[in-house]
């Protein structure tokens, strides 16, 4: 026991005088044991940063793309946060995101971080909402989170992030075809990436054509992020969008429905937990015993957390 | 879960046997981070350490381990890190003993079967972790 609270201390210290090296042991904490991760950070002051989702399917060019968007903020403290997806079948991940962003790998300012989406249907990390807030804890200005880029993902990251970012290329011709699976409704920003390639007109007209058929105006930046052009325009959009939604309420809304998802992310994991190691060999057992079981083990497992 | 780095430091582009390993150890159910070609050996253990992985793979074909991968290791020393590190590629039999004087914890050479590498990685990170 004194043991754990020595390492407490260690790492709670260790955020405060900005470790690079305690950051990277509670980020990993996040993922091992999220819930003693939330109370930790919980002793930490923390500060707001401006989390930025990066989404859009892959191959789009999203590492590329945060790379270059690393290249456009010298001075500012920058997280990025990379997911990649883990097999269903072995639990295993290849994490090659960071290839893109290694010039920045001795960056002081800089800290890439690397996750695998886990058993996380939605493709995110199911740590994604402490490890969010470890980086703010940390000090960081802005956290931007790469997605998977596939299925729920795209949707999920909504409740994360205070301004998301949807990436299109004309590589993927049916990009507009997606937009109806709900990428229009959580876009903030669309960025067409590629832009070096001539197709990528042919998708801007479309893309103007889509939303001219929908009820909000979504600004649109294209990018080649290997050259970096266009990415100061988005930088400083993105520094704009953060001043403005801090002033206008968006901010304060946005962060209120990502701490109602970190709750109920938060309860789900108890739940499964708590289900791995019910007894269901009792005899008649129906739904409503279940679920008042359930019910009172959660309770149980909560008072006895407190103590 | 074991975290594993696989990182190809020097100036060549010899990347082949760096994917087969990445893949073999995340077939393995391991999480792997690749870092891509032509990385600094500042590159390297910085990524490392703010990755928080249980151990760190080299991949060296070009003839330069006896000065990278030294270096490697004087680093992590330096950050206070300490990550088992791996070497594999080419490495003339003479200084595979050297290396593994220096705290390497084993080389393997070309043709080593992938599933050797990921018993004795998987061995070792569960034996150390305790
Ligand atoms: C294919 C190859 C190339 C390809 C590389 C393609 C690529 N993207 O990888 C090409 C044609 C581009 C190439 C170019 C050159 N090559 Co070349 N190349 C080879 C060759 C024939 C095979 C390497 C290979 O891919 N093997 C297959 C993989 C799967 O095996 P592996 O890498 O050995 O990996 C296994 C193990 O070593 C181990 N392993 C490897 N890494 C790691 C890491 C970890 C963590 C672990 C656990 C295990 C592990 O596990 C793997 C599975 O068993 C070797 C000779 C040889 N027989 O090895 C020469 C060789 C490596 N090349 C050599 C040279 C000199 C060159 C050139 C400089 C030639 C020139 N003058 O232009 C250029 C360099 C270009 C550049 N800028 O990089 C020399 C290096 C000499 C030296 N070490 O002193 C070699 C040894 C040939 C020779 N005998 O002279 N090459
Ligand atoms: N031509 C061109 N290629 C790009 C651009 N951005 C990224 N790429 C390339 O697209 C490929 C996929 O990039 P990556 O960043 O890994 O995509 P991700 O899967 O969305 O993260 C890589 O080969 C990049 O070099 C761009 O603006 N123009
Ligand atoms: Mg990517």
């Amino acid at each position: 026991m004194s043991n754990i609270q020595t390492h407490e201390y260690e790492l709670l210290k260790g955020m405060e005088k900005r470790e690079r090296r305690i950051l990277a042991k509670v980020l990993s904490l996040c993922e091992s044991d999220p819930g003693k991760a939330n109370i930790l950070l919980g002793k930490l002051p923390k500060s707001t940063a401006h989390i930025v989702g990066m989404t859009g399917s892959p191959g789009i060019g999203k590492s590329t793309l945060v790379n270059a968007i690393l290249n456009e903020m010298p001075e500012r403290r920058v997280a990025a946060i990379a997911v990649d997806p883990s097999s269903p079948f072995t639990g295993g991940a290849l994490l090659g995101d960071r290839v893109r962003m290694q010039s920045h790998a001795t960056s002081e300012n800089i800290f890439i971080r690397s996750f695998a989406s886990r058993g996380s249907l939605g493709g995110l990390s199911p740590s994604i909402y402490e490890a969010c807030n470890a980086f703010e804890s940390f000090g960081m200005n802005y956290v931007i989170v790469e997605t998977v880029g596939v299925g729920q993902s795209e949707v999920d990251i909504v409740n994360v992030a205070d301004t998301v970012v949807v990436a299109l290329s004309p590589d993927n011709g049916d990009e507009i075809q997606m937009m109806k699976a709900g990428l229009m409704e959580i876009a903030d920003m669309f960025v067409i990436n590629k832009f070096d390639n001539p197709k990528s007109q042919i998708l801007l007209s479309r893309l103007r054509a889509a939303m001219a058929m929908g009820r909000k105006e979504i600004p649109i930046y294209l990018t080649n992020a290997l050259t970096g052009e266009g990415v100061s325009d988005l930088v400083k959009a993105l520094n704009e969008r953060f001043l403005t939604i801090s002033s206008n309420g968006v901010l304060k809304k946005r962060r209120k429905n990502r701490l109602i998802h970190h709750a109920q992310s938060t309860l789900k994991r108890e739940l499964d937990f708590l289900i791995e190691k019910i007894d269901l060999e009792e005899e008649g057992i129906d739904l409503d015993g279940l679920r008042r079981k359930l019910i009172h083990a959660l309770c149980w497992n909560h008072s006895e957390s407190r103590k | 879960m074991i975290k594993v780095m696989i990182a190809k430091p020097g100036l060549d582009g010899h990347d082949r046997g760096a994917k087969v390993v990445a893949r073999t150890l995340r077939d393995a159910g391991m999480e792997v981070i690749y870092t891509g070609i032509r990385q600094t050996p500042e590159q390297i253990v910085q990524s490392a350490i703010d990755e928080d992985v249980d151990i760190l793979g080299i991949s060296i074909l070009s003839g330069a381990h006896m000065k990278l991968v030294p270096k490697i290791l004087e680093l992590l020393r330096e950050k206070k890190a300490s990550v088992p590190v791996f070497v594999g590629g080419i490495i003339p039999d003479e200084d595979v003993d050297k290396l593994k004087e220096m705290g390497v914890i084993e080389v393997y050479g070309p043709g080593t079967s992938t599933s050797e590498i990921s018993e004795q990685v998987k061995s070792f990170v569960e034996h150390s972790d305790t």
